[in-house]
């Protein structure tokens, strides 16, 4: 089996040294514009990860590189590639659900935003979504950055018109307004968090059919909200900290209404290359189903690839309120 | 013309300190109990 990384930035770099560090490794082939990155990690992880100029024929493709990813990703699949995307770019996420047909057609797979969120977020939500009888509404919420490309993502995030879905449509509200007070894991605890222009309910929706709110909320300071429309001040840092995602979902349970918050903390940049990574296995294990869809997806096996994420460092939590100091 | 000054001046300031007070404003109070267990995911490595 052979698997190609397009992009060792942040992200792709994590992807390639959980693949290369898996049981049974596939053999990696990885391309960047910048070969000093390419012979960086190849000569990090020899031989199992191998440097390349082009691809060429391999059985999937993680795509890691900043956005776009739609027209790669078409490319791939007319080839009968199976793709595994990071982008959380809305657009591009968009662009990049709207190639199911061409999927299907080819026989072939395409998990869209296998990162930290979109991507954990979908895990823990459908996670969660297990836990009811009838799931009528999902809230995601992001804090923290992974590389350069996640923090011009975020900055760009804040101005733009933030995407929910809401009794059956689609909503678009300012980017930066609905300011929530959301309480991540420890020991990244509360920030709060606004509306943003993020991906995780194009692919929340479809997968959870008849759902009847989805949102997605991004953490910024108040700096962060001021500067959103200006062009980036500084050049983003090459990695950022700690961060978190944090899923509420609520539904029916037993005729009643109840609630759950899932959560996981990680700097986003390795959680999203060890989503990408359990993503690539799933695919090679031909476990992943035909067609175009996210990690939230009622066909994954979503515990395996939680636990699969547990064994690789990135642990989910689930909110118990008070019940867990008893 | 100086009442236009006057109201444009006034804008300005305005302008200046509702800025500040979005930058430097302090947010809510974080719940004060209550915490986060590990899921009991099933080992499949």
């Amino acid at each position: 089996m052979r698997v190609g990384v397009l992009g060792v930035g942040a992200v792709g770099a994590r992807a390639v040294r959980q693949l290369a560090t898996s049981t049974d490794p596939p053999t990696v082939v990885v391309a960047d514009h910048d070969p000093s990155k390419v012979e960086r990690i190849a000569a990090a992880l020899a031989p199992t990860v191998v440097g390349v100029d082009d691809l060429g024929d391999v059985d999937v493709v993680v795509l890691a590189t900043p956005a776009p990813h739609a027209p790669l990703a078409e490319a791939h699949l007319r080839a009968g590639r199976a793709v595994v995307s990071v982008s959380d770019d809305v657009a591009d996420v968009d662009r990049l659900v709207q190639l199911g047909p061409l999927a299907r057609e080819r026989g072939t797979t395409l998990i869209a935003g296998a990162a930290f969120a979109p991507g954990l977020s979908g895990l823990l939500a459908r996670y969660a979504a297990g836990r009811f009888d009838l799931v009528d509404e999902i809230h995601v919420a992001a804090h923290g950055t992974g590389g350069p490309a996640c923090a011009r993502q975020h900055h760009h995030a804040l101005a733009g018109l933030a995407l929910a879905w809401q009794d059956g449509m689609w909503t678009e509200r300012q980017s930066g307004s609905g300011r929530e007070l959301c309480w991540f894991p420890d020991p990244v605890g509360a920030h709060d968090c606004y509306r943003a222009e993020l991906a995780d309910p194009l692919l929340l929706v479809p997968a959870f059919p008849g759902i009847g709110r989805v949102s997605a909320r991004l953490s910024a300071t108040r700096r962060d909200r001021v500067t959103a429309r200006l062009p980036m001040l500084r050049r983003p840092h090459p990695e950022g900290t700690l961060g978190a995602v944090r899923v509420e979902v609520r539904g029916l349970r037993a005729s009643a209404r109840e609630v759950e918050v899932l959560g996981a903390i990680d700097r986003p940049a390795v959680a999203a290359g060890a989503v990408a990574a359990v993503a690539v296995t799933h695919v090679l294990a031909r476990d992943a189903p035909v067609g175009v869809f996210g990690m939230a997806d009622a066909r994954l096996d979503t515990e395996g690839l939680l636990a699969e994420l547990a064994f690789r460092g990135v642990k989910a939590a689930r909110y118990m309120g008070t019940q867990a100091l008893a | 013309m100086k009442v236009l000054w006057r109201a444009l001046f006034a804008l300005f300031v305005a302008g200046v300190v509702a800025a500040a007070i979005r930058v430097r404003g302090r947010g809510g109070v974080p719940p004060q109990s209550g915490g986060w267990q590990e899921l009991p995911l099933h080992d499949q490595n």
